[in-house]
Formats: C-alpha cells, structure tokens, sequence
C-alpha cells in the first residue's frame, strides 16, 4: 500500500478525532469500567491509524519518511501520543493523555494545512543504515522531554493554586527526563559515529551539533540540581528553559546565522 | 557528589559567609568567572589559543599533568576545597557557562580561522572562533579536572550501583580528553585525483605540496542519479545567478517528481500525465530517443491539461544536457510560462580507487559518501567531484584524514551509549532507592 501528502488528510482527521476524544474522555470524572475501554480503543485507533500511513508513505516513498520538517512532525505525533499513552496506562494520569493529544493533534494539524511536498530524492549523504536510528531515536527523547515539560507545567500551576507539592509527579517529571536524556544521548551517539563516516570528524561544532550541546547541557543542569534535592519553582523553569533550547535546535538550525551540514530540506 | 555534603551546604548557606567553607554557587560562580576573565586577558595579549603547540607528544605531556592533578585531587578529597570542586554547584556552573558560550557561537557567525587583516575587539576577544579562545580551553580544560576527580572518587570506592554514574561520566572524560588533546595531531585535507591518475601530494592554501604516506589511484568516477524534476518557469525571469527565482508560482514554487510508477500529478492548474520517461536520451529531431551516449540527458515526454480551461498539450521537455539553468522545452503554456526539467539530483556517486601505502600491500575499493576506507590512523572519504559535469566528471575529490585519537574516543562513546541505555532503562529509579 502507497500513501501521499494528498491522502494524508483522511487519515489524519480520523485519528485527530480518536486521539483528543480519548484524551477528553480519560479526564472526566466519574469513570467508568467502560469508558476505560473506550479511552484505549479510541487511542490505539488513532496510533494505528497514524502508524500504517507512515509505513504507507514510506512504501510510497522508497526512503524512510524522516528527511523534512513534516516528515519528522509525522513521527512525533506518533511518540508523543505514545508516550502520553504509555504514561497515561503506567502512572494513571489522565491528563497527560489529553496534553500529549492535544500536542500531538497540532503537530498533524500543521501537516494538514502545510504538508511540505518533496521529491522522493535520498541525497548520499544521507544514505546509511545510521539515518532512521539517529533520528528516531531523538524524536523519541523529543517525546519524552515534551511530556516531562507538560507534567512541570501541571506541577508548577498545582503549586500556584496552592494544590500543595505532588512530590509523586516530580518524581515522575524525572523519571521522564532521565529517560529522554539517554535517548537524547544514544542519538547524538550515533550521530557522532555517523558524522565520523560521512564528513571525516565525529564532532564539528555545525550548528545543529552545537545546539544539540546546548540542549544536552540544559537537561544536565535539570538533572544535577534534582541530584542536589531540588524542588523548588527554579527546577521546573529549567526544564522550561532546557524544552525551549530543545525547540531551537529541532526547528531553528534553518533560522541562524551559520549554516548547517543538517539542512537537507 | 555526596548527596550528604550537598545537603549539609544547602542548610548553611544561608548562614555563611562568602569563601567560608563549605563553598557552593556563590563560589562556585565567582571562581568560574575568574577562570573566564584570566582567559580573556591572556586572549588579548597572546592571541588565540594556538591549537599546534598540544602537537604529540605535548598532548601527551599535558594530559598526563592532567591525569596527575586529578589523582592529587583525589588523594586530598576529604577536603572541604576538594569537596567543592567535585561537587553539584562547580559542575552546574560549568555547565551554564559551556552552555552560554555554545548559545553565543550559534548566534553569531563563526571563522574557520583567525582573519589576516587587523582584528577587531570582538576578535581579539576570541568571540569569533570561540573554541579557539582561551576562556573556552579553561573552561573545557577546569571541566575535564572537575569531571575527573568526580569520577575518579566513585572508580576507587567502585560500588555496583554506581555503574550508571560511572558509564557516563567516565565516558564523557575518555572522549572529552580525546577529542580535546586528540584536536592537536588530527589533520585534514583534500586530495584532487584525475581519472587515471595516480596521486599522492595535496596543497595547502598557499599551494605548497604535502606528501602524504599513501597515493591513490583514480581507476574511473561513477555517478548515478535521480529521475528529476518537472516544473513550470517563467521564461522571462532574470537568469543565474538567481535560478531559483524561475520556478512558479514565485512565492511557493511547486514541482512534479518523475516516477514511472505514479505519472500524474499537478502543479498549479496544470494535471501533468508522464507519458514516456527517459533518463538517458539525446535529441534527433524533434523527438527524444533512448542512448547510452555519455553526452545523453533525462527526458520526458508528458501530457499537460489546464484544469480552469481545459486546454490540452503534449511534448517532450529534457533537462538540457550538462548546462545547469538551461532547458529545453517543447512545452511552452503561452508566450511567458512552459514546463521545464530540473538538473537531476545524485543518487550515488563513487570512486573506484586503488589505494597505495608507503607501507604495505595495495588494495582496490570503492569509495562513495558514508562508506570510507582506513588505511592506519588514515581514513579516506569521497569528497566531490565537478559537479557542472555530473557524472561526466573527470576528476575525483577525496578527504583525507588523519586522526590518532580515534580509538579512545570511541571507547568514551561506547561507555557513553551503555550509560545512556542505562539512564533509558532505569529513568531516576536507582537515584530514588539511593535516597
């Protein structure tokens, strides 16, 4: 099965609709036995959905979808709902599925209106076995620390609102960013390795190189004042501050000054 | 970084005074800042870190006064001062201050080298080859004891449940310090090889020759490319050096890419059939035929229809030969606009090399990007080729790169990615028990 941008919105409404029900579902109260089943069939409907038009497009492509902006938003919708469900399931916290659909719902929306239509080109450069790892393996860290900063800014508005301290969430937010941070790791990792094949030095300071430094080094930050015990509003402007940095070196290499070895698109 | 001693700072630092121990950030920050400030004023009277003078073996050397300071900051670190520096606020704020140097090089344009003409201030400052400046090399060389003594405390009380915090900051220490003093014996450059020629010099930027300890032969240059692009240009629009400003519409330019397996498509109001693709073809006539010939270009021969009008039209539009910015059309839609073929893009290109060490056996391989050879410390990549020829190239570039530091580096990396996996497996759980 071969699937384009041109089918894309079929697809994508359908499991917008499953994704933001569920999430709008999981939150109300009470709950029932049923609306529990509910919520998961319309999630997996929607994951599923989203899955098999990436693996369509791929087929329709004959490279793996992970070259332009709107390719890359394709995968995180998916994480990011993933890892909003998995959460959701393994921590109980219903509105962490309706954030993540939400953000998921505009990452697909954005394609929807502004698909980025691209030739089906591999330039050689891109062409290795590194390609799909390197980058999957960041969108996932990606996923991960946009849940670890939804759950900060719950956290934090609890905190305003005078909810008292959730140590549990904090613990949680940590989890997710230790989690992020070795995927976060592991990815720039294998593109070291994969700079070393393809452009002779496994680190050149190219912008997204640098940014991925900047980026890694605000998470660190996160994670060292938590190792020091803490808690304060200060920890969870970091992740705010880390998510932004994050942002920057995901969507912003094209916007700087210096230009990047990373712009294929 | 005892998480006892941490706590114990943090309830007193709101009674202590500045530089009464035990330090935290106050300190911490203070100290950094110095480390910054003495690196500005030597920038500004000995000029840019010079990265030669760590040539082997003065990396060695270094690192090895490197490696005795951390083992002497191990032996005293019961004390407070020792504490301190292998604790959380040193490491915080040498990160921040890593981090906010990383910002500043990504905002503003960096030089590969320093200029030859009268620097500014911002130049003398390093602020325009930042790793190349003296408060960085502190900042990366203070990081590198910090880091060291950290991991060298938990490597001698090794403890099972340590094996995380180990993997990643031992990594880091291993690639840190070899890509740092590593920096100093790499050496790149680029080899021009013609088609059946064998070479073995390369020329620096004033075209003196180096000899290199391996030659290389160009058995032949292939090229393999993507079936191109259709688009609509405005026949009018200024020519190169602005090609790009051809494609319509102007302000979102749309393109059909030629698969045999999906023929239509559309751009603008145009439905576009492919009728017939050809991606080796020359001209006779007024029509394209298939040929091997080398001179031979891609050509397609598609059915138009305007979508508003109904207007149908037929013909064949090739990319134009070798000539970039050069199309042939039959297609024109009026007297301004007519389809026309993008230059095709590669898909592989490659060198069939034999390769020659002073030393040794030679050997044949194919080189093409991501795939390189090694040869010793040596590796070889496929760098260019002339490009106006395309696969008509009669000449090769290879990078040539030699890089002794390598094998430490990757064995940081390997320890990194097992900690990585770790911190993915366990997320905070084992800080959680520890606590």
């Amino acid at each position: 099965m071969s699937l384009s941008w041109n089918e894309f919105p079929c697809i994508a409404l359908p499991a917008m609709l499953c994704w933001l029900s569920a999430g709008l579902l999981a939150c109300r109260r009470p709950r029932s036995a049923r609306s529990v089943y509910v919520v998961d069939a319309l999630t997996i409907t929607g994951i599923a959905l989203s899955a098999v038009f990436i693996a369509a497009f791929w087929n329709a492509l004959s490279r793996p979808p992970l070259r332009t902006m709107g390719e890359t938003r394709l995968w995180y919708a998916l994480f990011m709902i993933l890892a909003g469900y998995i959460t959701y399931r393994r921590w109980n916290y219903p509105w962490l599925l309706l954030l993540s659909a939400i953000v998921a719902t505009v990452f697909t929306a954005i394609n929807v209106l502004k698909p980025e239509i691209h030739s089906v080109a591999l330039m050689p450069a891109l062409q290795s076995f590194l390609f799909i790892p390197h980058v999957i393996i960041y969108i996932i860290a990606y996923a991960f620390f946009g849940v670890a900063t939804l759950a900060a800014g719950v956290l934090f508005f609890r905190r305003r609102s005078g909810n008292g301290n959730d140590n549990g969430l904090l613990t949680f937010v940590d989890d997710l960013v230790h989690v992020g941070f070795g995927f976060l790791a592991l990815g720039l990792l294998l593109g070291a390795v994969w700079a070393k094949e393809a452009w002779g030095h496994y680190w050149s300071w190219d912008p997204k190189e640098t940014l991925a430094f900047i980026t890694g080094a605000a998470y660190l930050v996160y994670i060292h004042l938590r190792h020091q015990g803490r808690k304060d509003n200060f920890v969870l402007w970091t992740l705010l501050v880390a998510f932004l940095l994050l942002l920057l070196c995901w969507f912003g290499t094209a916007l700087l000054p210096r230009s990047s070895l990373h712009l294929y698109s | 970084m005892s998480l006892s001693f941490s706590r114990a700072q943090h309830t007193c630092s709101t009674t202590r005074k500045l530089w009464q121990f035990p330090w935290g950030y106050p300190e911490a920050a203070l100290f950094v800042a110095s480390i910054i400030l003495v690196g500005f004023m030597l920038q500004l009277t000995v000029g840019h870190f010079d990265i030669a003078i760590l040539h082997y073996p003065a990396n060695l050397i270094a690192l090895a006064i490197l490696a005795g300071l951390i083992a002497l900051g191990t032996r005293f670190q019961n004390s407070l001062f020792m504490h301190w520096i292998a604790g959380i606020p040193v490491a915080i704020t040498l990160t921040v201050a890593l981090l906010l140097f990383g910002l500043y090089m990504e905002l503003t344009p960096q030089l590969p080298r320093m200029p030859t003409q009268t620097p500014d201030l911002v130049s003398r400052l390093g602020f325009r080859m930042i790793t190349a400046s003296w408060p960085f090399v502190f900042l990366y060389t203070m990081t590198l004891i910090a880091l060291g003594i950290t991991t060298l405390k938990r490597l001698l009380r090794f403890s099972r449940r340590d094996i995380t915090f180990l993997c990643n900051h031992l990594g880091l220490w291993v690639l840190l310090a070899s890509a740092g003093f590593g920096a100093a014996d790499m050496m790149r450059v680029v080899m021009h090889v013609g088609a059946g020629e064998t070479e073995w010099r390369v020329f620096n930027q004033n075209e003196e020759a180096l000899e290199l300890p391996v030659a290389i032969t160009l058995k032949k240059f292939t090229l393999e490319e993507y079936p191109p692009n259709l688009t609509i240009i405005d026949r009018q629009a200024p020519p190169a050096p602005q090609p790009d400003s051809k494609p319509q519409p102007k302000n979102k330019q749309e393109f059909f890419q030629i698969d045999p397996k999906r023929p239509k498509g559309r751009i603008g109001d145009w439905a576009i059939t492919l009728d017939e693709y050809l991606h080796t073809a020359v001209r006779v006539g007024g029509e394209y035929r298939a040929s091997p010939m080398p001179e031979s270009t891609p050509a397609a021969k598609i059915t138009v229809q305007n979508l508003l009008t109904g207007e149908i039209k037929t013909g064949w539009v090739s990319a134009g030969g070798n000539t970039p910015d050069l199309f042939f059309s039959d297609l024109s839609l009026d007297e301004r606009y007519s389809f026309a073929m993008t230059q095709p893009e590669p898909r592989r290109y490659a060198s069939d090399i034999t390769i020659i060490p002073k030393e040794g056996e030679s050997f044949d391989a194919i080189l093409e990007v991501n795939k390189p050879v090694s040869v010793g410390d040596w590796m070889i990549y496929q760098y260019g080729y002339e490009t106006a020829l395309g696969k008509l190239s009669h000449w090769s570039e290879m990078e040539l790169v030699y890089d002794p530091w390598l094998l430490p580096a990757k064995i940081g990396m390997f320890l990194m990615a097992a900690g990585s996996l770790l911190l993915a497996w366990n997320g905070a759980g084992r800080r959680r028990t520890n606590q």
